[in-house]
Formats: structure tokens, sequence, C-alpha cells
């Protein structure tokens, strides 16, 4: 089911939405002080929207960004808590904040200490983020790889023009040019045993046929890859969400872009 | 030329030049809360950190950055997704 909808039925069902926050979304804002009517109200609003849509449970790290800082923006909404255990963020060399989101510049990116390892298997997990920047080059938006450059990461178009994906797979399809803008939702997904497939705005754009591995002991890095230890391929720009969690389905993918996207229009920070 | 001499143009491509010593220093050392300095190397492998890792730094143990020498960034090429 697509639409902003799902909120507003919630809410109607619990009636009328005149009462208090979602305890999720209650959690989160308690935690990242997050202090904005409206940020507040998107948070809130972007947790009813998941758990409506049952993407909810399927999701193990949700990164927000939203506060403006880097006590806020470190915070999993799925755990608020300020451990690493919860998958809260930490920041490395050139990192901005601001109500955009994460900038990151030179050497910079965030540490999410998610391990696909322990947290994911050969044939269910996912993994994305929101990017704010039209740009070509050889960068990682995210990444945990192996030795074997096996693992999960998207790099969204590199100079060449070609585009590279894995959930849990060899890094592939690298001959093939299909994105035309890196703005927007990109969306790793291992379909099954043998098929990973890649999103964008909640739209299937690529799959490709590539056995699973078993997850790499690296922990994802966000604005940059984590090449087995050593941190590579860093991006210079701007990301508004983050997220690692299971498999989608292609309904469940379409929806989960759909309320993402609503976040970010409350925040006016929309691509 | 320093930090406060930087043009906003000029800050997209320079970074603070440091000595082996002050890199050995402030390696995994917080710059500012959650934040942490990640120091690397340019292409002429001298010890660098970015602009904002500068401007950003509140611990006061290690505001002597603010102060170091800036280079024009001439980055490592960055690795082929499988090299």
């Amino acid at each position: 089911m697509n639409g902003y909808g799902n909120s507003v039925f919630l809410r109607t069902a619990l009636g009328g939405g005149g009462g208090g926050l979602d305890p999720d979304a209650q959690a989160f804002i308690t935690a990242a002080a997050i202090t904005d009517p409206t940020q507040q109200a998107a948070i809130n609003t972007l947790v009813v929207d998941l758990k409506g849509y049952s993407v909810w449970t399927k999701m193990e790290a949700l990164y927000p960004m939203v506060g403006g800082t880097a006590s806020q923006h470190k915070f999993n909404l799925k755990n608020p808590l300020d451990t690493d255990g919860a998958f809260r963020m930490t920041f490395h060399g050139g990192v901005t904040h601001s109500s955009n989101g994460i900038t990151f510049a030179t050497n910079g990116y965030a540490d999410t200490k998610w391990l696909p390892s322990a947290n994911s298997t050969t044939s269910n997990v996912s993994g994305g983020a929101y990017s704010r920047t039209n740009l070509t080059a050889d960068y990682a938006l995210f990444g945990s790889l192996n030795l074997a450059f096996e693992g999960l990461c998207v790099f969204p178009k590199i100079a060449a023009g070609n585009t590279f994906f894995s959930a849990n797979n060899n890094l592939t399809d690298g001959n093939a040019n299909f994105v035309t803008d890196t703005r927007g939702l990109f969306h790793v997904n291992r379909d099954s045993l043998t098929v990973t497939r890649l999103f964008r705005n909640g739209t299937s754009i690529r799959t490709a046929t590539v056995g699973s591995i078993t997850p790499p002991a690296f922990a994802v890095f966000l604005g940059a890859r984590n090449y087995a230890g050593t941190t590579q391929s860093y991006f210079n720009g701007n990301l508004a969400f983050g997220f690692l969690g299971d498999t989608l389905t292609l309904t469940e993918a379409g929806n989960f872009y759909t309320a993402v996207q609503a976040f970010q229009t409350t925040l006016s920070r929309q691509v | 030329m320093k930090l406060t001499q930087l043009t906003t143009k000029q800050r997209l491509t320079y970074v603070g030049l440091l000595t082996e010593l002050q890199k050995d220093e402030i390696v995994g050392q917080l710059y500012a809360p959650d934040s942490y300095f990640n120091p690397i190397q340019d292409i002429n492998d001298n010890w660098i950190i970015s602009v904002e890792e500068m401007e950003q730094c509140v611990n006061p143990d290690y505001l002597w950055v603010k102060d170091l020498d800036l280079i024009p960034y001439e980055p490592k090429p960055t690795p082929p997704p499988f090299e």
C-alpha cells in the first residue's frame, strides 16, 4: 500500500490522533533531545508509518539524522541507547551536521557498529542510505566488505559511470550504467540465496544473480566503505537517512520509501 | 596558510598538515563529542586532517590543530571497487 494514509489511518483507529506520541518515537525524541515540534511530528509519523507497513520489525538500525548535531544524529531510532550494542553511530574525520543531515568531506565517515556477521544471514539482509548529492565518482554510500570484496555495499555511480552493489555477495554489476541521478534512497536487498536487488526511491532498478557469502565481520560504515578494517572510498556529500535490517519485499520496499520520503518532505529536505 | 585565512572556496580544497608525532597524538581521539580525528595520508604521504576537524575541535587537549599549516589536498587515487 502506497501513500501517506497509513499514519492517518492508525491515528484515527487509535482515537483521532489526539493522544501522545508513539512510545518508540517518544523514546528517540527523548534520547536525542529533539525539541522542535515539526521534527517531533516527523519522527512520530515515520514510526507510525513503518509500523503500519509492517516494516518496523524488519529494521535493526534506522538513522533519521534529525536535530542538526552529532549528539542527535548518532542515535538509532530502533534502539536509542548511547551504546555500541544499540548501533549508535560514532563520527570520524570531516563530518558536518546540519538540519539537512550529515555532510561528509575529505576523510569523513560514520561507524554504525552493525556487523553483518552478527546481524544478518546469507539470505536475509538489506541496507540503504538517502543521498542529497548528485555525484559521479568512485565513492561508497555505505559499506562493509571482506578482503574478497564480499559484503554489504553500494557504489551509486563510479567515475566510469557504472554502479556496484552487494548484499552479502561479491560486489556486482560493475559493467552496467543505469543510474542517472545519485540522489535519493539507494537500497540494496538480498532477495534470496541467489538474487540481489538494488532499489532507488523504492523502485527496483537492477537485479543480479549471484550467490550468497558468509556475511563479513566488519562494521558497516556510512559515507565510506569498511574494507576489511580499512576505511576507503570516501563520499564527499550529504546523507539524510540510513538503515540496516532484514530483506524487504517489493511492496515493503516501495512503502518504506514512501514513509522515508514523507519524513524528508516534512523536514523540507527531500530530493 | 592558516585556518583563519581560508576563503569559502578554499575550504573545499585545503587540509591541515600533521607531523608523524602529531598524527600519533590525535589518532582515535575525540575532537568534539561523538566525533573522532581520522588522520589520513595524501598522495605525497603527508599526514593530514580535514578543515572540518580543525574548525570543530573543542577538545582542550588538541586545540593546537586549529593552528596547523594548511596545504592543498591532493588525495591518493581512490581504489576501484575491486582493488
